[in-house]
C-alpha cells in the first residue's frame, strides 16, 4: 500500500550494559528511549486517547540526567480514576521538589491500548516523557483498595519487569506498594519488593535516600572511566536489606508464613537476620509540615473528581467498626484553618478549578470547621467557585455547614451515611446516630430548601437479621414521606452496598456474606419499598465484593490465585465493563484456593491473621474487645472528646491527636442558630489567636 | 459592559487528542488561571461564555480553530490574550483576534470553508504524489463521489463531491533537506452536509493508499482561487503551500 509509514523503531535497550547505563545516577546516565513516537500513531485507534498524552498543567518534567533517583508513581487503574488520587499528587510534589529526584506518573492502559502496546512492543510508559517502566529505579504503586492487584501484575509484565520479585535482578526497578490495601500485602507478597503502611510523605524521602546511596555504591561509573560490571543478584539483596531498615518498610521476601496442619496460619516470621518481627506503620505527626498539594495537576480530559482538594485533617476516631480507613489512619491530625484557607486560595488561583473539596474521613469533625467554612464561603461568595465537603455525619450541624458552603445558591443534594437501618445494627457498627437524628436532620434539610437526600447503607454486617435489613427500607420510606411533605419534587435515594470485612478492624474476624445472601437481602429491601415508586434504590452488583473480600483478608497462598487470574486475563476487577469473576473462579479452582474458607468463615480469637506482623498501631486485644462489644450492641465514644479507651495507637507510635478539641472544647453540633451566623463562627481556643 | 472577541487558535501536538467535550473545561480553567474577566451565563450552573463554532474530530490537529469569548469587563487584548495563550496547555495557542462589533454576522457565517491538509510519510512520495494528483483531478471532473462512512450505528453513503471546492497534491521538501513528503490540500465547504477529511481520503484511496498519519485543519474562511482567505486576518492560505515561505 502506497504511503505506508515504516514502523517506528525504538531500540528495546535490554542488554545489561545498556540497562546499567540507563540506570546510572545523574549525568553519567544514558537517557532511555521515549515511546511517544511509537505511541502517537496508535492513539487515534483507542478510546479516550487524551488520557495517555500527559502535558497537564503542573506536570513536572526533569531531564533524566539531572536526577540521581527516578520514580514512577502509579495508580493501577485508568487515568480517569487514578488521576485525582491525593496520595500520588502529594508524593509527586514531595519527590519532585527534591533536587536529586525525579518522579513521573503511570496509569493502567485500557484493554484497547494494551492490545496495541503488546502488538507494537510498547512497554508501560510514564505520562510525562513516555519513558519505559523498566528504566526507573522505583515503581511505586498506590493500592487504595484490592481491585488493582491484577492490574499491577499486568503493568509490570507490560513494562518488561518480571512480575515475580524473585526473578528480578539488580537492574530491575524496586516495586513498592502503599495505600490502604498495603496493610495486608500478603496476597501480593511474591510480586512486590516492599510495602509501606501509613503516611507517605516522610518515608518516600527515606526510601529515596536509601536508593540514592545504593546507586552510588553499585551503579555509579568508576572515576577512572572504566565501566562498573553489571551488579549481580547480591546487589539487589543489599538494597532490599537496606530498605528493610527504614522504619515502616516491609520486605515480604524476608518473612515467611508458618501454617498448622489444618491450614490455619500459625504465624509469619522473619527469615532474614535483623529485620523487625513487627513492622510499624508510618505516621506524620505534624500535617502543617506537609502543606500539599500546592501545584495540583489539572487534567485535560474527564476524571472522576475534578476539583482542587485539600485534606483538612487526617485520621478519624469515630470508631465505626466496619471502617478500615478510620482504624488505620489514627490519630487525628488537623490542619490549621489559616493553612486550609491559604492552600485553597493559592490552589484555586494556580489551577483554575471551579470546585474546592475539603477532604477527610468526616470533614464536619474538624474542630474549626465552622470558621473554615465561613471564611471560604466569604472568600468565594458571588463567584463561580463552589465548595464541597464530603461528610458522613448525620446531624443538623452538617446541614448548617452545607448551607454555608452552598451560599452561592445551589442547594441540590445532601448525602448522609447512617450505614445501617436499625438502632441495634448501628450500635453494632458503632455509628452513633439515632433514627430521630436522621429524621430531624432530613426535616431541617428539606425545610431549608434542599431537594434531594441520599442515604448510604450496608447489608451483610455481622449479627444482621432480616429485621435489620428491612429497617433500611423503613428508614428510607420514612425519609421519603417526609421529603414529599416539603415538596412533591423532592427526592430520596437509598444506596446499599455489601459489607466487606477488612484487616485491622474489629470486624476482621467476621464472616463475609456470600453474594447470594447479599442479593437476597437487597431483594428484601427492593420488595419492601415497591409501593413508593419515588424512593430510589441504588445497589452494587453483590459479586463485586467477592474478589475484594478474598484479597483483603487473604494470606500468601492467595497470591497463586492472583497470578493465575491475571494470566487467564483478569484486569480491571472493579469495572462493570470487565466481568472477571468467572475468570477468578477458574483461577481459584486451578490453584486450590478456597474462597469460602478465606471469606465466609468467622475466625476465632486464637487464630493468627496474615497481617499480625504488620502493626497499624491498634492493639489486637483492643480490637478483639471491640469486636465482642459489637456483638453485645455496645457503643464506644469518640476519644477526641471523651476518655481514651486504649486502642493502642498513640502510645505505641509515640504520637497523639493534634486537634482543637483539647481543653474541653466541643463542636457546636446542635440546632441553636441553625442557618444563622452564631453556630458557625465558633473558633476553638487553640486556633483563636491565629498563632 | 461586555466585550466580545473572536479568536483563531491552534490545537496541535498532544492537545490534538483532547476531545471536543473536554474543551470547555480546559478553556474555562485556563481563563481562570490567566485571571481574565470572562463573562458567565446565568443560572444555577453558570458556564464561562466561550463558544466554539464546531467540533474537530479527536486526533486531528489544527491551526484553524476558532472561538468566541465574551468578557464581563474590558481587556487589553494584546497583553491579555497572550496571557490566555500562555495559560492554555502546550499546543493550544491564540494566533489572532478580532473585536466583534454589535450586529456582526455569526462567526459560523465567516467560516464557510475549511482548508484541510493531509500529509503522508516520505515512503513512495513521488509515486504517491503522482497517483493522488490523477485521482484528485478525476474527482474534480466528476459530478459525484460516493463513499461509505463506517459508524458504530451503521454504514452510511456520503457524496463527497459537492463539498469539494478545490484540491491539490504537492511534494513538500523539508527545509532541513530530509525526505520529501506528499501533501494533499483541499478546500471543503462547511455549509451543507458534513464531509470530513476522512471521507475525502476514502474517495481518493481506492484501498491502495495508506491513511495519512497526520491530518490538519489549516484554516477556515472563504474559498478563493488561490486557496482560502482566512476569516479573521484576511490572509490567503495557498492551496499549494509555498515551501520556502513555510520554512522561513
Amino acid at each position: 500500500m502506497l504511503g505506508t509509514a515504516p514502523p517506528p523503531s525504538v531500540t528495546p535497550l535490554l542488554a545489561p550494559a545498556e540497562r546499567l547505563a540507563v540506570r546510572r545516577p545523574g549525568a553519567a546516565a544514558t537517557t532511555p528511549p521515549s515511546y511517544w513516537g511509537a505511541l502517537e500513531p496508535l492513539l487515534p485507534q483507542v478510546r479516550k486517547p487524551a488520557q495517555y498524552v500527559g502535558g497537564e498543567h503542573n506536570q513536572v518534567v526533569t531531564p533524566w540526567q539531572a536526577a540521581a533517583t527516578r520514580w514512577l508513581l502509579c495508580y493501577p487503574d485508568t487515568y480517569e480514576v487514578g488521576q485525582p488520587n491525593q496520595g500520588i499528587q502529594i508524593l509527586y510534589e514531595v519527590l519532585n521538589e527534591r533536587a536529586t529526584a525525579l518522579a513521573e506518573r503511570a496509569y493502567a492502559p485500557w484493554v484497547d491500548l494494551e492490545a496495541l502496546q503488546r502488538e507494537h512492543d510498547i512497554p508501560t510508559f510514564s505520562l510525562e516523557t513516555h519513558r519505559p517502566l523498566w528504566a526507573f529505579d522505583v515503581f511505586a504503586v498506590s493500592l487504595p483498595h484490592e481491585l488493582g492487584h491484577t492490574n499491577l501484575l499486568n503493568l509490570l509484565d507490560l513494562g518488561r519487569v518480571p512480575h515475580r520479585a524473585a526473578d528480578r535482578g539488580a537492574l530491575d526497578p524496586i516495586v513498592l506498594v502503599g495505600g490502604h490495601a498495603a496493610y495486608n500485602p500478603e496476597p501480593l507478597a511474591p510480586f512486590v519488593d516492599a510495602a509501606v503502611m501509613g503516611d507517605g510523605e516522610e518515608v518516600v524521602l527515606a526510601i529515596d535516600d536509601v536508593v540514592r546511596r545504593w546507586k552510588h555504591d553499585h551503579l555509579e561509573a568508576h572515576a577512572d572511566g572504566t565501566d562498573a560490571a553489571s551488579p549481580g543478584p547480591e546487589a539487589r539483596h543489599v538494597l532490599l536489606r537496606r530498605l528493610a531498615d527504614v522504619e515502616g518498610v516491609y520486605v515480604p521476601a524476608f518473612y515467611a508464613p508458618r501454617y498448622h496442619d489444618d491450614g490455619r496460619l500459625k504465624r509469619t516470621v522473619p527469615v532474614e537476620p535483623g529485620v523487625p518481627a513487627l513492622v510499624p506503620k508510618r505516621t506524620v505527626q505534624d500535617l502543617e509540615a506537609w502543606p500539599y498539594p500546592r501545584k495540583q495537576l489539572v487534567p485535560m480530559t474527564e476524571t472522576v473528581h475534578e476539583r482542587f482538594s485539600v485534606e483538612i485533617f487526617r485520621g478519624c476516631t469515630r470508631g465505626c467498626r466496619f471502617c478500615q480507613a478510620g482504624m488505620i489512619t489514627r490519630p487525628v491530625r488537623e490542619r490549621r484553618p489559616e493553612t486550609v484557607q491559604r492552600l485553597v486560595e493559592e490552589g484555586v488561583r494556580d489551577t483554575g478549578f471551579e470546585e474546592v473539596g475539603l477532604l477527610s474521613l468526616s470533614s464536619a469533625d474538624h474542630s474549626a470547621i465552622g470558621p473554615i467554612a465561613r471564611d471560604l464561603a466569604d472568600t468565594y461568595e458571588g463567584t463561580t467557585t463552589s465548595l464541597s465537603l464530603p461528610s458522613t455525619r448525620v446531624d443538623a450541624f452538617n446541614v448548617t455547614l452545607s448551607n454555608e458552603l452552598a451560599r452561592n445558591g445551589r442547594r441540590t443534594g445532601l448525602t448522609f451515611a447512617p450505614e445501617a437501618g436499625s438502632e441495634r445494627m448501628r450500635a453494632v457498627i458503632n455509628k452513633m446516630v439515632s433514627e430521630d437524628d436522621l429524621l430531624r436532620t432530613a426535616e431541617i434539610a428539606f425545610s431549608e430548601g434542599w431537594r434531594h437526600i441520599k442515604l448510604y447503607f450496608m447489608v451483610g454486617l455481622p449479627t444482621e437479621t432480616d429485621e435489620d435489613v428491612l429497617a433500611i427500607a423503613e428508614l428510607g420510606i420514612e425519609t421519603y414521606l417526609l421529603a414529599r411533605r416539603h415538596g412533591r419534587a423532592n427526592k430520596v435515594t437509598i444506596s446499599v452496598g455489601g459489607f466487606v470485612p477488612k484487616p485491622h478492624t474489629p470486624f476482621q474476624w467476621a464472616a463475609q456474606d456470600p453474594p447470594e445472601e447479599i442479593r437476597r437481602k437487597l431483594s428484601l429491601i427492593r420488595h419492601a419499598i415497591k409501593d413508593h415508586s419515588g424512593l430510589k434504590l441504588r445497589t452494587n452488583d453483590p459479586e463485586e465484593g467477592v474478589i475484594e473480600g478474598l484479597l483483603a483478608r487473604g494470606d500468601r497462598r492467595v497470591a497463586a490465585a492472583v497470578e493465575r487470574a491475571w494470566q487467564l486475563g483478569a484486569r480491571f476487577d472493579g469495572w462493570h465493563e470487565m466481568p472477571t469473576l468467572a475468570t477468578w473462579r477458574q483461577a481459584l479452582e486451578e490453584t486450590g484456593v478456597d474462597l469460602a474458607w478465606f471469606s465466609y468463615r468467622e475466625r476465632d480469637q486464637r487464630e493468627a491473621l496474615p497481617w499480625d506482623h504488620l502493626d497499624a498501631g491498634l492493639d489486637k486485644d483492643w480490637l478483639w474487645e471491640d469486636w465482642q462489644d459489637a456483638q453485645g450492641d455496645q457503643q464506644l465514644d469518640d476519644c477526641r472528646w471523651s476518655a481514651c479507651y486504649d486502642c493502642g495507637v498513640c502510645p505505641g507510635l509515640s504520637i497523639e491527636h493534634d486537634t482543637g478539641y483539647t481543653g474541653g472544647y466541643r463542636l457546636p453540633v446542635l440546632p441553636q442558630g441553625l442557618g444563622g451566623s452564631d453556630a458557625l463562627p465558633v473558633t476553638p481556643e487553640r486556633y483563636a489567636a491565629g498563632g | 459592559m461586555t466585550q466580545r472577541y473572536r479568536i483563531r487558535w491552534t490545537k496541535v501536538g498532544r492537545t490534538r487528542f483532547v476531545s471536543a467535550r473536554d474543551l470547555t473545561s480546559v478553556w474555562e480553567r485556563a481563563l481562570r488561571r490567566a485571571d481574565l474577566p470572562i463573562a458567565y451565563s446565568e443560572g444555577f450552573t453558570p458556564h464561562a461564555k466561550v463558544s466554539f463554532p464546531d467540533a474537530l474530530p479527536v486526533s486531528v490537529s489544527s491551526t484553524g480553530e476558532y472561538a468566541e469569548l465574551t468578557f464581563a469587563a474590558p481587556i487589553v487584548p494584546e497583553r491579555d490574550l497572550a496571557r490566555l495563550s500562555a495559560a492554555l496547555p502546550e499546543g493550544m495557542d491564540v494566533l489572532t483576534y478580532l473585536v466583534v462589533p454589535d450586529g456582526a454576522p455569526k462567526l459560523a457565517r465567516m467560516l464557510r470553508a475549511t482548508l484541510w491538509e493531509l500529509v503522508w510519510p516520505p515512503a513512495d512520495a513521488a509515486a504517491l504524489t503522482e497517483l493522488l494528483r490523477r485521482r484528485g483531478d478525476a474527482l474534480l471532473r466528476a459530478d459525484h463521489a460516493e463513499v461509505i462512512r463506517h459508524r458504530p450505528d451503521g454504514d452510511r453513503t456520503v457524496d463527497v463531491r459537492p463539498a469539494v471546492l478545490d484540491l491539490a497534491t504537492s511534494l513538500r521538501r523539508a527545509p532541513d533537506g530530509a525526505d520529501a513528503r506528499t501533501v494533499l490540500r483541499a478546500v471543503l465547504r462547511n455549509d451543507g452536509p458534513t464531509v470530513r477529511p476522512t471521507d475525502l481520503f476514502a474517495a481518493l484511496s481506492h484501498d491502495d493508499i495508506a491513511a495519512p498519519p497526520t491530518t490538519c485543519r489549516v484554516a477556515q474562511g472563504e474559498h478563493v482561487p488561490e486557496g482560502l482567505r482566512e476569516a479573521l486576518s484576511g490572509e490567503v492560505a495557498p492551496l499549494v503551500p509555498d515551501v520556502d515561505a513555510e520554512a522561513a
